[in-house]
């Protein structure tokens, strides 16, 4: 009796066992042919911005450059303004980051564990404001900017993105997980609010930080819509709208120059994607944490 | 090169010279009449008699120029913009590419709202003439060419009249283009196909020029009629008598019969396998063009600025035909005109003013003409030697010489680059989607009245 | 609780309000307010062309309801809905799929995870372009490996019925990592007893994946349905890179519909009308799905 229960078993196991292995299996070919197909647009970006423009045109593609022709970067760099766009994007984006930052840790701040009369109306404004987006606001958005001579500026671009609902929102959560004992030790040892906030709430909270630091820089690098809107000229363009306009920088939408456009696409996502691999850890989390709470 | 573009400068503004202008002479010392300050109190002196003194350049000034014109073309932009700025000393001119001329049109029309950042002088596509004259964003040049005495007859009647809104020299012609049908020679010779000259012929050309696979799929297209900008086929229309749009400026003809029969007859040919409808997505325009250079296209209709870029790709002899004529044979003109926005102060006009006649210049015109595909748009270059000289080079043109007096004016109305984006929107949605010819233009009609009625 | 020393208190509370003010005073100016003057244009007949305006009542409401406005509105209506719906599909089914493949905790499919989530990071903008060039119907690779398999070349951006897919295409490579991302982490978090106790009652593979997974699942697919539906709404970057709304309207998504008002066609007034008609629809979406979310879910307790 107690024999054949031990067979069985065994029996079950080896069975489970193959089952596993068959699952494995199947997991792992379905994954590859996945990555392939995902992997490919980057491939594809990557390979063309090397080949030649008689090589893109060939009716059979080749999937591996037959030369090597670098100079289609060189070519973006300098007739398409791509050097000048990416000082404008470094400079936008350096900017939102330290003004979402500093507003959004003093706001936090102010939300988790300052007191004041009327603190649950403010914060349902700050609440309200991520349902007003900006694709909603940007007419009369556009027109105060511009009637402020600030269409084409720096301060154009970064101004309307400077707060971020999201951001404050993120940062009071976190800052309330912190436990007001700290607060209240930091506060016997004299510091003001800034050397609480400086001292005792961000480095308790650096993950998080960094996180959501993270995001809004990627966001800020990638942000489209309202550069395009405010920024006409090629004084003040940013690499995704400059890219956007490449097509038509070479040869007036005429020309098959998709070597030298792809060559620009790798460029403008290089800076993000070091990232990326370099802070994998926290930007694989990124979006679904900070969105989670 | 620097006395050159002095001599021309000198040239171009002999008479404006007397006035003491600076642009005479590479010295560039502005004359001391006139007065400093004396073009802040005469702004808007449009209305005031004519006082060249108003239109001098005291002053060191940096300006604007905002154009279109992409990087193929930006070695002659900056070497005339350097030419320009060496050759006198107050005017420094930095030139600025925008975009499409459309993505321009949305950046003047921003900043001319805003009354701020304005370019000094930008460059506008022909169309938009119309819709900155009545919306009063450009500066009258007629006081100012008066002024100076510029000599504007020099001009083709046709490009003058394209560059006017309402009887006002709202801008000058600068860079000029038509319609052009292209065709392969060495393809047309060995078919022995001869282009056609009327609407009428067009169907047999069409027949005769498609080359079939066995299966029945097309190998060489016949024509393709780009139609991502109704510039490309308006002149059908026009030609057969078709009002786009009517004397009361507020209807249009483009529902009635005849000019559903133009459509239809396009859209027979696309479904005969003669031609394809390129829509008006992002690579439309430039699978056309590869569809021609690798000879999958007998012919294209295009604008004849690319002329040289044709040459450069196509490894064929490239022939150029007027577009097939019906009661008229009349063709419109293309390219973009030169103008000054209205809310620039005084002095940035008046700098502007220099180097818009200067960029409008026969020698500048001419450093175009001959690099592109862009037309002389000088009758002194037009209809003497020069013109000879200029068709030795170019043979193909001789279809365009030949013609001259047919280039039109475009039509000019508030409404029209809305009218023109439904229009070419119905056309793609009927050749491409193989609808009801007569329901989509009779539909389109009354949209485009709506559009017209309240422009 | 100490009423006497109400000094420092109101100070305190003075400095703390001062922390939050910059950005009460920010919201006001750059979200509250323009929402306002959105309306006011709405009754006013601006276009940037000329160099006057004046207030014309309801004829903006007129002509968007009872004009020539009306058809392009339910067209952009019509177009969002279905971008929506496939922005959804791609994120929630897509996700789920591709969060049980890649769901081995060994350090390879980590790595694969990471690339499959990469695109999320791409600029919008960069992997436009991409897909631009390789969907292009004559020289594309994409059409080429159609026709490997006797597909005859598609038209992906001219064609009306393609174009939209392939501005999904661009979205869900984009997406569908992250939507597996976020699926993978919440499935961690289901105790793995519920799965033993039901392989002990004998349920395969499939009935847990649908009697446990799925259930469990459910706030996560809550939350991802809400926040794609919201962002899907907005859309705009791939359109206008893609396809600028057409091939004839064809996928003039609501954003580039106000866009295009605004921007190309310069009439202010008309874009602030559809501006504010849809700033109420999102609000209404935005209510709508929180008040779903207040019920309707199992939530481990």
């Amino acid at each position: 009796m107690s024999a054949e229960t031990t067979i069985s078993a065994d029996v079950r196991n080896e069975s489970a066992k193959r089952k596993k292995k068959i699952m494995a299996a199947i997991q792992w070919v379905l994954a590859i042919i996945v990555l392939i197909v995902i992997v490919f647009p980057i491939y594809w970006m990557l390979v063309s911005s090397v080949k030649s423009q008689e090589e893109i045109l060939l009716a059979t593609p080749t999937l591996w450059p037959k030369e090597f022709h670098f100079e289609n970067y060189v070519n973006v760099l300098n007739r398409g303004n791509f050097a000048k766009y990416y000082w404008n994007t470094t400079v936008m984006t350096a900017g939102i980051l330290i003004a979402q930052v500093v507003t959004g840790i003093f706001a936090g701040y102010g939300f988790s564990k300052g007191k004041f009369k009327g603190q649950g109306l403010c914060f349902i404004i700050v609440l309200g404001a991520l349902m007003i987006p900006l694709q909603v606001t940007f007419i009369p958005i556009y027109i105060m900017m511009a009637n402020w001579g600030m269409s084409d500026t720096f301060l154009g671009l970064i101004l309307p993105e400077a707060v971020s609902p999201y951001y404050i929102f993120m940062l009071r959560q976190t800052f309330m997980s912190i436990d007001d004992s700290y607060i209240e030790a930091a506060r016997m040892d004299g510091l003001g609010r800034v050397g609480i906030i400086t001292r005792i709430l961000a480095p308790m909270c650096k993950s998080t930080l960094f996180t959501v630091t993270l995001v809004t820089f990627t966001n800020g690098w990638n942000a489209y819509f309202w550069p395009k809107i405010i920024a006409k000229g090629e004084s003040r363009r940013v690499l995704t709208v400059g890219l956007a306009y490449l097509k038509n920088t070479f040869a007036g939408g005429e020309s098959m120059n998709n070597h030298e456009i792809m060559a620009g696409a790798v460029l403008a996502v290089v800076p993000v994607i070091i990232l990326f691999f370099i802070f994998q850890k926290y930007m694989l989390t990124g979006y679904s944490k900070a969105a989670m709470k | 090169m620097k006395k050159k573009v002095a001599l021309l400068l000198a040239a171009v503004m002999v008479t404006s010279a007397v006035s003491g202008c600076s642009g005479g002479g590479s010295t560039g010392k502005a004359a001391v009449g006139g007065g400093n300050g004396s073009a802040e109190t005469e702004a808007g002196g449009e209305t005031a008699p004519v006082d060249p003194a108003q239109y001098e350049v005291t002053e060191p000034i940096t300006i604007k120029w905002w154009h279109a014109l992409e990087d193929q073309y930006s070695a002659t932009v900056d070497k005339v913009v350097s030419d320009f700025n060496n050759s006198q000393d107050l005017i420094t001119v930095e030139a600025e590419y925008i975009g499409s001329y459309s993505k321009l049109n949305e950046a003047l029309v921003a900043a001319h709202a805003a009354g701020t950042d304005l370019p000094a002088v930008t460059v506008a596509n022909t169309p938009y003439v119309a819709e900155y004259g009545a919306g009063g964003l450009t500066e009258d040049l007629t006081p100012y060419i008066k002024a100076t005495g510029y000599d504007i007859e020099d001009f083709g009647d046709g490009m003058v009249e394209a560059a006017k809104y309402n009887g006002k020299q709202v801008s000058l012609p600068f860079l000029i283009s038509t319609q052009i049908m292209y065709y392969n020679k060495d393809m047309a010779d060995e078919m022995g196909i001869t282009m056609p000259t009327t609407w009428d012929e067009m169907d047999a050309f069409m027949e005769k020029g498609t080359k079939k696979a066995a299966d029945g799929s097309t190998e060489v297209y016949a024509t393709i009629i780009p139609g991502w900008d109704q510039w490309y086929f308006e002149t059908f229309y026009l030609n057969q008598g078709v009002n786009i749009i009517n004397e009361d400026q507020v209807t249009t003809d483009l529902g009635d019969e005849k000019a559903v029969a133009i459509a239809q007859k396009i859209q027979d040919w696309c479904n005969a396998g003669y031609t394809y409808w390129t829509g008006t997505a992002e690579d439309a325009s430039s699978n056309m063009r590869q569809n021609f250079i690798s000879g999958k296209a007998l012919s294209v209709v295009h604008t004849s600025s690319l002329y040289n870029n044709y040459v450069d790709q196509c490894d064929f002899e490239i022939g150029m035909s007027w577009l097939p004529g019906a009661d008229t044979k009349n063709q419109e003109i293309g390219g973009c005109v030169l103008l000054i926005p209205s809310k620039n102060d005084q002095a940035t006009k008046n700098a502007a003013w220099q180097f818009l006649q200067y960029l409008c210049s026969k020698e500048v015109n001419m450093t175009w003409a001959e690099g592109t595909g862009y037309m002389p748009t000088r009758k002194s270059v037009l209809e003497t030697e020069e013109g000879k000289a200029f068709l030795e080079k170019k043979p193909a043109f001789q279809a365009i010489f030949d013609n001259l007096d047919l280039i039109n004016p475009r039509i000019q109305h508030k409404g029209w680059s809305q009218l023109a984006t439904i229009w070419k929107n119905i056309m793609a949605e009927v050749m491409m989607e193989g609808g009801d010819v007569q329901a989509g233009m009779e539909q389109m009609a009354d949209e485009i009245n709506d559009v017209l009625a309240d422009a | 609780m100490n009423e006497k020393k109400i000094n420092p208190r109101k100070i305190s509370a003075v400095k703390d309000f001062t922390c939050v003010l910059p950005v009460l005073i920010f919201l006001a100016v750059f979200t509250y307010y323009p929402i306002v003057e959105l309306l006011r244009i709405s009754f006013t007949d601006w276009n940037l062309l000329n160099d006057t305006w004046q207030y014309v009542g309801f004829k903006n409401w007129n002509w968007l309801f009872a004009g020539s406005g009306n058809k392009y509105l339910w067209n952009s209506l019509k177009v969002t809905v279905l971008y929506s719906i496939g922005e959804l599909s791609i994120t929630l089914i897509g996700g789920m799929i591709f969060a049980l493949i890649f769901n081995r905790m060994t350090n390879s499919f980590a790595a694969m995870r990471a690339v499959i989530f990469m695109p999320k990071y791409v600029a919008m903008s960069s992997a436009a372009v991409v897909f631009l060039w390789i969907l292009n119907t004559d020289s594309g690779i994409f059409n080429y490996l159609l026709s490997l398999i006797g597909v005859s070349p598609v038209d992906w951006l001219g064609d009306r019925n393609m174009a939209l897919i392939s501005v999904l295409m661009l979205t869900g490579w984009r997406c569908i990592g992250y939507g597996m991302m976020v699926y993978l982490s919440a499935m961690m978090g289901i105790a793995t007893d519920y799965y033993e106790a039901a392989a002990l009652d004998g349920a395969n593979a499939v009935q847990r994946f649908f009697k446990i997974t799925l259930p469990m699942l459910s706030p996560t697919t809550l939350f991802l349905f809400v926040t794609t539906f919201l962002s899907s709404m907005k859309v705009f970057q791939s359109v206008d890179i893609l396809t600028q709304g057409g091939p004839y309207r064809s996928t003039e998504v609501f954003v580039y519909n106000i866009y295009r008002y605004a921007m190309v066609d310069f009439r202010m007034d008309r874009a602030s009308t559809v501006g504010i008609f849809f700033f109420v629809l999102l609000l209404i979406v935005t209510v709508a799905t929180m008040k779903v979310s207040n019920g309707n879910v199992t939530y481990d307790s």
